[in-house]
């Protein structure tokens, strides 16, 4: 492997590795507050999908980028009504959430761009800082970035922040771990889910958009391709901690970029392999053979005050 | 001493799970909730095609015919029902213990995957007739083996069933990708006239008998007379059997099913791999009843169509094969809407993901109506 090759490597891996580090961070938090969003992939598709479409109607990625904030939010406040206040199962409605977003995002990518889906859709561009650039083989990985990725990575430590040194990341794992004795405390156990779902739709919009107009620069039916699923199993490998989490989707976006540093080299593995191996290492994971820790107690259970 | 009367089986009782078992009711009102979900869904489905321009009636037209237009299509659609069915069975099986399978798409694509290999390699020679009946075995094992996986990693492991079966999807289509792709696998050799990665045809005698074989112009198979003592018989072991009153035992509680003898570690994993099996089956099916040979894609989403089936059904087996007919039918439509009347067969997804959000988030009101 030479140190070009080694680069490259890297750099997609951290590309790769993006949207799941927003979507998983965000989802995290979600977590900690007791609230599993399984709609993640689905938010991402929306978000990424309105990233584009608003990024090649007006020209500006940022258009798209805020955008794609304020429809995931919007995702993200109707999962936490079903979630929280209707009290539904948390699964079942990300499951039925994933499958409308899926043919939501088809149908109107088809209706809108059909014919033009040769169209660019203008993106973020490229840092490039040449005083990054001259470190050898990380320097040109983490230089050819966009923005975007310096806010991915400055959110995981703002989140951090958030959960371990406010008053709200105080309440968010109270709410986790015993929504009734947090209610006796006098937590709004109910806001405080709210919050915490609609933090994880804001995070999982950005890694969203990120696919479409800071990656790839196009938009494909289904691109998320379970992006949203690794970014929940990565939760569960970083045992509900930031940087483990961190951790966990790095390891992940690498897995991933092996794909095209395989067949680069020359050597003679099958693509279809390396295509499941992320999920191969988040089985292992979820499975316990790879560290163990325990969920927030309060993981999918609904809160009702007085039963 | 008498028995403890606590939990009788009941075939009243639709509800299985937690949220099942909230929503549980009457069937009326359930069915209602299900019924007014989907409709509402297929309205807002039309109002979606019309907002596109496109002629309503030839849209519904075109859906008409794919759907039930002639002996033909009726009998595609009843196939596509049939393998519905089964994905959907799974889930209620594994469901009665508070398991939720949503790994069907991947127990569905290993099963296929085994099962053409099985029928190309070593299933013609049987007597009789019967090759077919070998590939079947091998695709319900090869989805078994799947699920049950799942489901030792749960019972020992405490490893969460939704993700495990999610995540084994994701490493089943592309183990099927792989195997159609690689020539010392299943991929057939290249010709002139075809380069694609995709098995050869399996043979004739392993394909599954039709069930009119005078009338050629009816694609109905064995799979049906299957499909319906397979679910007569899901459904008295549910709801008849100690068996069905073990397992609803489990999901209702682990600990007090362990203190009154049920070796719950392995209940749970015997609970996946029948509903993983039955996946299995319904991919098998797919490939000898229909598709012939193996492509990386064949499953398409049937897996999922079959999990949202299974939840519509509410733990009900009568109401599985009702929700597989109408999915089966609704697919065969828009496959059709698609290719004549150029309506993105994307709004089917659509109506399907509303009625499923529908369904889950009437759960509470069903409930209080019942208080």
């Amino acid at each position: 492997m030479t140190e070009g090759q080694l680069a490259v490597f890297l750099g997609s891996g951290l590309r790769l590795a993006m949207p799941i580090i927003f979507a998983g961070t965000g989802e995290m938090l979600s977590e900690r507050a007791g609230v599993l969003n399984l709609s993640l992939d689905g938010m991402m598709l929306i978000a990424a999908f309105s990233a584009a479409l608003l990024s090649w109607a007006t020209g500006s990625p940022t258009c798209g980028l805020v955008t794609a904030l304020v429809v995931s939010l919007a995702v993200g406040y109707v999962q936490a009504v079903l979630s929280v206040t209707l009290r539904a199962n948390q699964l079942v409605v990300g499951i039925g959430f994933n499958i409308l977003a899926l043919g939501l995002t088809t149908f109107l990518y088809r209706e809108i761009f059909g014919p033009l889906s040769r169209d660019t859709i203008p993106g973020f561009s490229l840092l490039d800082f040449s005083w990054l650039a001259a470190i050898p083989i990380i320097g040109p990985a983490l230089s050819q970035q966009t923005a975007l990725t310096y806010v991915g990575l400055l959110l995981v430590a703002v989140t951090w922040a958030l959960l371990n040194l406010t008053s709200f990341g105080l309440a968010v794992r109270a709410v986790g771990e015993d929504p009734r004795a947090a209610d006796q405390a006098g937590i709004n156990v109910r806001r405080v889910r709210y919050l915490g779902v609609l933090y994880a739709g804001a995070l999982a919009g950005l890694g969203g958009a990120f696919m479409s107009i800071a990656d790839s620069n196009t938009f494909t039916e289904g691109m998320t391709r379970g992006a949203g699923y690794l970014a929940i199993t990565a939760v569960i490998f970083g045992g509900w901690d930031p940087w483990r989490t961190l951790g966990a989707c790095l390891l992940f976006g690498f897995a991933t970029a092996l794909q095209f540093l395989v067949p680069a080299m020359n050597l003679d593995i099958p693509v279809a392999l390396l295509l499941m191996l992320p999920y191969v290492l988040a089985l292992f994971a979820i499975a316990g053979f790879v560290g163990k820790s325990r969920q927030p107690a309060a993981l999918t259970l609904p809160f009702e005050r007085g039963s | 001493m008498s028995k403890p009367p606590a939990i009788a089986p009941s075939h009243r009782e639709f509800g299985s799970s937690e949220w099942l078992r909230r929503a549980r009711l009457r069937f009326p009102l359930s069915l209602g909730v299900a019924v007014a979900a989907t409709f509402g869904a297929m309205l807002i489905g039309l109002g979606i095609i019309a907002s596109t321009g496109t002629d309503l009636t030839d849209a519904i037209d075109a859906f008409w015919d794919g759907m039930a237009g002639s002996t033909f299509t009726i009998g595609a659609s009843i196939n596509r029902a049939i393998s519905l069915t089964f994905v959907g069975l799974g889930f209620i099986f594994a469901n009665r213990a508070n398991l939720t399978n949503v790994g069907g798409e991947g127990q569905l694509a290993v099963g296929g995957m085994f099962a053409t290999a099985m029928a190309l390699h070593g299933a013609e020679g049987l007597p009789l007739g019967f090759a077919f009946v070998l590939p079947l075995l091998a695709g319900t094992l090869a989805g078994a083996l799947w699920g049950g996986f799942a489901g030792a990693l749960k019972a020992w492991r405490g490893t969460n069933e939704v993700i495990s079966t999610l995540l084994l999807t994701f490493i089943a289509l592309p183990l099927v990708y792989w195997s159609v792709e690689s020539f010392h696998l299943l991929r057939k050799p290249l010709s002139d006239v075809s380069s694609l990665p995709e098995s050869p045809e399996i043979p004739d005698a392993t394909k599954l008998p039709l069930l009119f074989p005078g009338d050629r112009t009816s694609p109905l198979h064995i799979g049906l007379p299957l499909a319906i003592i397979i679910t007569i018989f899901v459904a008295v072991v549910l709801s008849r059997s100690a068996f069905g009153l073990k397992l609803r035992a489990v999901g209702l509680n682990q600990v007090a099913a362990r203190r009154a003898g049920v070796r719950s570690g392995s209940l749970i994993t015997v609970a996946m791999a029948v509903s993983g099996g039955l996946g299995g089956l319904a991919g098998a099916i797919m490939i000898l009843g229909q598709q012939f040979y193996l492509t990386s894609d064949f499953s398409s989403g049937y897996g999922f169509d079959g999990l949202v089936v299974g939840l519509l059904s509410r733990g009900s087996a009568l109401g599985v094969v009702l929700g597989a007919l109408l999915f089966g039918f609704l697919r065969s439509g828009s496959i059709d809407m698609e290719i004549t009347a150029h309506v993105p067969a994307a709004v089917v997804l659509i109506c399907q993901g509303l009625i499923v959000i529908a369904i889950a988030g009437s759960a509470i009101f069903v409930e209080k109506r019942r208080r």
